[in-house]
């Protein structure tokens, strides 16, 4: 047992970022899954941030509430500015999502009174424990993998492949999507309320462009055909540099070819369940061919 | 997949472990220190890892403390707050340093001290400059300069020499460096009584600075406060003097670096600013630290490296007055009680600590008290002032 409390003692951050960075990595993955590419969740993780850590330290609400006003409050602006932007589609929906991102940004760091600006909002009390980040991803990965299953699961499935014959076949595409984006929106604001409270400061350079990049690393790493995908994409993006510590000054080189390894012989991510069954098929079927051909 | 990383981890484990156990003989004094060597924040991180470096490398050529040899495990945290975390942890609870250094920039140092703070590990930060670092906790020591000392001794220097009665600030809303240095000169400016013609901003990136400099132009201050980064603050001067603005420019910490020279050439004079080292101060401690650096790295040190150099020393001082036990906790609590009472003559000048004050109004970290020294740009050079 001490040999564990030792290893939580040591690698507790790592493992609660590793269940948060699942969550981004699930909250992207999501819009993806019905063929919208949004690249507006690093700011919602921020309001969500910001929403909970205000609610704790400014309104002394108790961490459920702020929680809730953590994955509230990305959910409602999702819904307001998706219903303009998400007519447009492919890169455009990306431009402007990210547009988006940057206007969160901007306008976080000039709401100095509330925000602290661009020094940030310190001492945040502590609150995440390993079971709020555990319960959280569970919850999440239930919800949707119940939510795969249903209509609106296959609803999804059908605006991903063809959205025109998706509406011809009398399904409300403008709902799912924005019902899409704003799950994905609150997902992404449950991680960053998370978040905020296990690192004592938030500040707004965190929920810039380059978490953005992060988040989609981790889905589209992971693989997006499946909900394990993001999990494991995010496990191997938090993972891998912390494995790679003793390597000190090649370490981000070394992490960064083995993403394009990765990628290069995994392109549809790690978690590939087509892939592996053809793997596996191919090693049932080669043995005998071998030997055909030394016949 | 689960398998086979649960695998890996126990196997990175267990290596970990075995090195640790490699380099760990008993009269081991093990430092850990936690800064940016990657990333955006990477050259400061890697002046800091220099500075503490050559420090105990000199500690332990003269017999180490009381014989003991100082042990340095620099670890990198790539300038982001979840990797000083992690890298805090990993020193305090696996590798079992006696005290930290780090992290690098304010924000990570928000985010990590805390750990430190309550496993009751001294955390030594020489680079974090920002407010409110050292009201976390008892353990949390700096000897970093806050601009809110080192400015007002600045702006004085400068409207004592130049004449200064009313100035005109721009500075960068968007960066934690200069946001927090504009708050600093703001207070300052107001305690000196020196007027305020115009205050204008702009934003990290942005490379034409002309509108807000005819703004300044007509508003007919003395002098420009400029707390900028260097990559913004070189172009500022240089397009001002393409407007003919020949008025002096108060700059913050950020402004305080050679690349002035590079960057704005024959426009970079009459630049003042303010720090707790010059790489000319003729003091003979910083003369034989300037020589060793060079001699051991092939480069100017900066002031980075200055103050990282200094609070090894610092260290080693506390590390001296204390009686090693061989139980950790009792040798960390120690140490606490002892690095308050340090002072110390190294290459920024006389050091000592200096009690900070808590969010709940009670005695919490130390910040450094030290004089800042102010130096004006003339043709490529610094010229120290008084």
């Amino acid at each position: 047992m001490e040999g564990f409390d030792n290893f939580w003692a040591v690698y507790s951050n790592l493992v609660l970022s590793i269940g948060i960075n699942a969550l981004l990595a699930i909250s992207i993955w999501f819009t993806l899954s019905c063929g919208l590419l949004a690249m507006a969740n690093a700011a919602f993780m921020g309001i969500g941030a910001y929403t909970a850590a205000l609610l704790t330290m400014k309104a002394g609400a108790s961490f459920t509430v702020a929680l809730l006003g953590g994955i509230g409050a990305p959910l409602a602006v999702a819904l307001i500015i998706g219903m303009p932007t998400l007519r447009l589609s492919g890169v455009y929906l990306a431009m402007a999502t990210l547009g988006f991102g940057e206007v969160v940004r901007i306008l976080i760091l000039n709401a100095e009174r509330w925000t602290g600006g661009a020094l940030g909002l310190n001492g945040i009390p502590q609150l995440t424990q390993w079971w709020h980040v555990l319960a959280s991803l569970v919850a999440v990965l239930l919800v949707l993998w119940r939510l795969r299953r249903s209509r609106v699961g296959r609803a999804f499935e059908a605006i991903k492949e063809d959205d025109v014959a998706a509406a011809l076949m009398g399904i409300g595409v403008m709902s799912h999507k924005l019902l899409a984006f704003a799950l994905g929106a609150g997902i992404a604001g449950l991680a960053g309320a998370l978040n905020a409270h296990l690192t004592f400061f938030i500040g707004p350079a965190e929920y810039g462009f380059e978490r953005g990049i992060d988040i989609l690393t981790m889905a589209v790493l992971g693989g997006t055909g499946g909900l394990a995908g993001p999990v494991v994409g995010a496990l191997v993006i938090t993972l891998l540099p912390e494995f790679l510590r003793s390597f000190r000054n090649y370490r981000l080189m070394i992490n960064g070819v083995i993403l394009v390894l990765i990628v290069l012989f995994l392109p549809k991510g790690i978690w590939d369940p087509s892939r592996v069954r053809q793997w596996l098929k191919r090693s049932r079927r080669g043995m005998p061919d071998n030997t055909a051909g030394v016949r | 997949m689960t398998k086979q990383s649960l695998f890996r981890m126990t196997l990175a484990i267990l290596l970990a472990a075995l090195c640790a156990a490699g380099t760990v003989a008993a009269a081991d004094l093990k430092i850990g220190a936690a800064e940016a060597l990657s990333g955006p924040a990477g050259q400061y991180g890697q002046s800091i890892r220099n500075g503490f470096q050559l420090a105990a490398d000199e500690i332990n050529a003269a017999g180490g403390v009381k014989g003991n040899k100082v042990v340095l495990q620099v670890e990198d945290e790539q300038g982001k707050k979840e990797e000083a975390i992690d890298v805090f942890k990993k020193l305090i609870f696996q590798d079992k340093v006696l005290m930290l250094f780090g992290p690098t920039l304010s924000n990570s140092a928000q985010a990590a001290d805390p750990i430190a703070q309550s496993a009751k590990v001294v955390v030594f930060g020489t680079s974090n400059t920002a407010e409110g670092i050292t009201s976390i906790g008892d353990h949390v020591f700096r000897n970093s300069v806050t601009e809110a000392d080192v400015l007002p001794v600045t702006l004085s220097v400068a409207a004592k020499n130049a004449k200064i009665k009313k100035v005109a600030v721009l500075y960068g809303n968007d960066d934690v460096f200069t946001k927090s240095g504009y708050d600093a000169f703001k207070k300052a400016l107001d305690d000196l009584k020196i007027g305020v013609t115009t205050t204008e901003t702009f934003a990290k990136g942005d490379v034409d600075f002309k509108a807000q400099l005819t703004k300044i132009k007509a508003s007919n201050p003395d002098a420009i406060v400029l707390s900028a980064l260097i990559a913004e603050g070189a172009p500022i001067m240089v397009q001002a003097r393409q407007l003919g603005i020949n008025l002096p420019f108060i700059g913050g910490n950020g402004m305080n670096s050679v690349k002035i020279f590079d960057l704005a050439k024959d426009k970079s004079d009459n630049l003042w600013v303010g720090s707790p080292w010059a790489l000319s101060s003729q003091s003979k401690e910083n003369q034989r630290f300037v020589a060793s650096y060079k001699q051991k790295y092939q480069a100017d040190p900066d002031q980075f490296a200055a103050q990282a150099y200094d609070a090894m020393h610092i260290a080693a001082q506390a590390i001296g007055k204390i009686k090693l036990s061989g139980n950790l906790e009792a040798d960390r609590k120690a140490l606490r009680d002892a690095m308050a009472t340090v002072s110390w003559t190294g290459a920024t000048g006389a050091f000592k600590f200096r009690r900070a004050m808590g969010a709940d109004g009670k005695p919490a970290g130390y910040d450094a008290q030290q004089t800042a020294i102010v130096s004006v740009t003339r043709g490529g050079k610094y010229e120290i002032k008084r």
